[in-house]
């Protein structure tokens, strides 16, 4: 079953887009809607069901009829059946169409489109790129249209659907023909004619000749656009179609105007006036006021033309208006649709967005917490190490400090040795002296043992009073000197404690006093390459003829300061040497220690 | 001729210094030896000595406790000890002069020669007084520290102490309330005699005190920030120390 293009909203140019909706007529939807309420099950019978009341309702409550269609797609789509997804999608656009809103017609089209396309139902999809075809006509959207009127062709010859080829056909002709492209036009739609005629279609022949005369008039080809309309006009009251006929007739009267026709044109607009009344269409009859107020004034009637072209002018102002109040309903829907897919995008975008935040946050929450890890680690492994180091710093003080402690004693048995010597000689006074300075250098010591470094000022101050002691013992047989480098700060150079001492201690004892004649005791102190280089020389008699007397003695004091220096060493993580030179005259020890500074 | 007195609990204590006065026997004139705190208060009382040679450790008491029976103190004192570090520390906050024993000769010597050029008299009580003070005071920071400056002693409490910054062979302190001081000693002596306090050498010029930091500004030694608004830069030999010193 086909139906001429139903459309609410009529175009205001008067051609007719073959549409179709195919389906049961409006008077069958109350029977179907109590078919509908006997039949529960969720099957593909109620969807079938469903979508055909929905298309009885296209017209008269198409809201109504959504709710069935949408109902038809839940159950088709829990059911799986593809096919009845199509359909009531087709519906759906249909509806949609029907309300003017094409561009969701569209998508339900399209939707359906492709679900006709994966179950391969060829039928449905050609029906379905004329419905496509339509809407972009519709839309004016010529290129889109007509690629889609081809397709539909090509299907409907394909499948050998005569009806749907000369529809598509038409409507291709249409395009051409809206396009200003009559020639192209007119071709297509005799095209459609003859099919027409071979299948013998009253109704395609009226709306097609129709049409024709349409694209001949567009051509200026005024008489043959006569004929066509009245052929148009002929077939329309031959098969009682009033729409097509009052609009035919009206072309009618316009063309005879045109051609200065006026008793044809009069009597052609009263007839398509009487029409249009009939079916209550108002574009029609204001069409036919049109016609009628020229031919009244031809006629020099004025107050009639007046009054007609009054009626013309109202009842076109009717139309526009709801053609207007249609174009803006429209224009609102297009802008809510575009409003809500915008949000739609929105949404999506800023789902998207919170994904990626969410996303980046996990990400940089994962780095964060490596690298916290890594700091943490870093510091705990540094506070370890830091331990460590401490814990040996410690050891390694606990262990001078030991080893300090020991140096007091041997050096202060030594001392009272030789007091003890010079008492025993009977020199008082000298053993007093004596007495003195040991008791200041005792003093000096034991304050200096709580240290761990003193400034090389002082320390020299030590050795210098330990070697005073020492000369008066030896009763100017002794003689020394220290030396310190110029680019040597004292004040600001610290040594640890004596070091020396047991050095100058054995050069003494072992080295001038087995000597016969003066010995020289020379203390020089240099830097070399970041060490401070601290060298005991003395002209004594060496270690040569010592070996073997008082060996065991003598590296008491070494083995005592190089246990310090090692100790000194692994803290400053810098190797000092002590290096013993055997002279030709004598000994040279040499000791090598980190400088360090004070500031 | 200046009147001296020796007190000592140990007669070779005094035979010694008897020893050492030998030379100066045209300028002092040793007028008598005590060994108990009894007899020497008899004797100050009635000889009126100009200089007391007085030994801290005494056997019944100190010498401190002696001095503390005489009101007013008309007399040098040259203090004895032989080894006692806290006593050795408030003759060094007072400046006041004190023998080591075994008494070394030297020391002896310019001990004796600045008695008799009278030097130290003008602020001889001044001094005693504040080594009163010290010696009774427990609280270390509210002890005075002797400060010679070209105009002579002062006496400053340790607390009010901010920092000492080198300055030649003389030292600036700067004390709280924005007062300044030049002393005619060097930063060392004041690192000597206050090293049993809250301070620290940071850098070779300065010696601060460490209730003063503010803050310590992170850098390669880095910064110390006093309250006084200073910026005092920490030697880079001296961080690692001058941080667990503050951190402790």
């Amino acid at each position: 079953m086909m139906q001429i293009p139903m459309r609410r909203f009529l175009p205001s140019a008067f051609f007719f887009l073959l549409s179709f909706f195919i389906g049961a007529q409006e008077q069958d939807s109350s029977i179907l809607i109590d078919e509908l309420n006997a039949y529960k099950k969720k099957d593909s019978v109620r969807v079938n069901l469903l979508v055909g009341t929905a298309e009885s309702l296209n017209y008269s409550d198409p809201d109504e009829a959504l709710r069935f269609v949408d109902e038809a797609l839940t159950i088709s789509s829990q059911i799986g059946w593809e096919k009845g997804k199509a359909l009531a999608l087709r519906q759906k656009g249909n509806l949609h169409y029907v309300m003017g809103v094409n561009l969701r017609a569209l998508d339900a089209y399209q939707q359906a489109l492709i679900i006709s396309k994966t179950i391969n139902d060829r039928n449905l999809e050609s029906g379905l790129l004329g419905n496509l075809g339509n809407i972009h006509a519709d839309m004016k959207e010529y290129d889109e249209a007509l690629e889609k009127y081809r397709t539909y062709l090509e299907a409907s010859k394909e499948l050998g659907r005569r009806s749907d080829q000369i529809k598509a056909l038409t409507n291709i002709g249409i395009i051409y023909t809206d396009m200003d492209k009559h020639d192209k036009g007119i071709a297509y739609l005799e095209k459609a004619l003859s099919l027409s005629k071979e299948e013998e279609n009253d109704l395609f022949i009226a709306a097609i000749t129709n049409n024709l005369g349409l694209a001949y008039k567009g051509l200026k080809a005024y008489s043959e656009s006569l004929d066509y309309y009245e052929d148009a006009a002929r077939m329309a009251k031959k098969i009682d179609n009033k729409y097509i006929e009052a609009s035919a007739l009206n072309s009618v009267g316009k063309i005879n105007i045109l051609l200065g026709n006026f008793e044809l044109a009069k009597s052609a607009g009263l007839n398509a006036l009487e029409i249009s009344v009939e079916i209550d269409a108002i574009e029609w009859q204001a069409d036919s006021w049109q016609v009628l107020s020229d031919v009244y004034e031809n006629e020099g009637k004025s107050a009639d033309a007046l009054m007609a072209y009054k009626r013309y002018i109202n009842l076109r102002d009717s139309v526009l208006g709801e053609e207007k109040k249609s174009e803006i309903t429209k224009k609102e829907m297009q802008f809510e649709l575009e409003r809500q897919e915008a949000e739609a995008n929105a949404t999506i975008q800023r789902q998207t967005l919170i994904k990626n935040m969410y996303l980046l946050a996990g990400i940089l929450v994962a780095v964060a917490s490596l690298i916290g890890y890594l700091l943490y680690k870093r510091k705990r492994d540094a506070l370890a190490e830091k331990n460590i180091a401490e814990f040996n710093t410690k050891v390694a003080e606990t262990e001078l400090k030991a080893l300090r402690s020991q140096m007091n004693p041997h050096f202060i048995f030594n001392s009272l040795n030789s007091i003890s010597d010079y008492m025993s000689k009977n020199d008082v006074d000298t053993a007093d002296e004596y007495l003195m300075k040991f008791a200041k250098l005792t003093r000096a010591i034991l304050e200096g043992s709580e240290k761990k470094w003193i400034t090389l000022e002082e320390d020299l101050e030590l050795i210098k009073l330990y070697l005073e002691i020492e000369a008066l013992r030896f009763k100017n047989k002794l003689d020394h000197s220290i030396k310190v480098d110029s680019e040597i700060d004292v004040e600001n150079t610290l040594v640890p404690p004596l070091l020396l001492q047991p050095f100058i201690e054995n050069s003494i004892w072992h080295g001038i006093a087995k000597k016969e004649t003066k010995g020289n005791i020379d203390i020089e102190i240099k830097l070399e390459d970041k060490m401070l280089v601290c060298r005991v020389d003395d002209d004594g008699v060496g270690r040569k003829k010592v070996v073997g007397h008082h060996l065991e003695k003598e590296s008491m004091g070494i083995k005592i300061t190089k246990n310090r220096l090692d100790v000194i060493s692994q803290l400053n993580k810098m190797k000092g040497s002590i290096d013993i030179f055997d002279k030709k005259q004598g000994l040279r020890v040499e000791l090598k220690l980190p400088l360090k500074l004070n500031f | 001729m200046l009147k001296a007195i020796i007190i000592d609990d140990e007669q070779h204590c005094i035979d010694r210094i008897k020893k050492l006065l030998g030379p100066y026997t045209d300028a002092l004139d040793l007028k008598a030896s005590c060994s108990t705190n009894a007899e020497a208060l008899q004797k100050i009382a009635q000889i009126d000595p100009d200089v007391v040679f007085l030994d801290v450790h005494l056997q019944n008491g100190t010498g401190f406790d002696l001095l503390a029976q005489i009101k007013p103190i008309e007399f040098e004192i040259v203090f004895t000890t032989a080894h006692d570090n806290y006593a050795v520390e408030a003759f060094r906050f007072s400046a006041l002069d004190y023998l080591l024993k075994p008494i070394d000769k030297e020391a002896f010597d310019i001990a004796v020669q600045k008695i008799i050029r009278r030097e130290g008299m003008k602020s001889a009580s001044k001094r005693l007084e504040v080594l009163f003070q010290n010696l009774e005071n427990k609280l270390a920071g509210s002890r005075k520290v002797a400060i010679t400056t070209l105009e002579g002693l002062t006496f400053v409490k340790v607390d009010d102490i901010i920092r000492c910054q080198s300055d030649g062979n003389y030292t600036q302190l700067f004390l709280i309330g924005n007062k300044k001081l030049i002393a005619t000693k060097t930063l060392k002596h004041f690192e000597e005699v206050l090293e049993n306090h809250q301070f620290f050498r940071v850098h070779k010029s300065h010696y601060i005190n460490i209730l003063y930091i503010d803050k310590y500004l992170k850098g390669k030694g880095g910064y110390v920030q006093m309250s006084d608004g200073t910026h005092i830069e920490v030697a880079v030999r001296r961080k690692e120390e001058f941080l667990r010193k503050i951190t402790k």
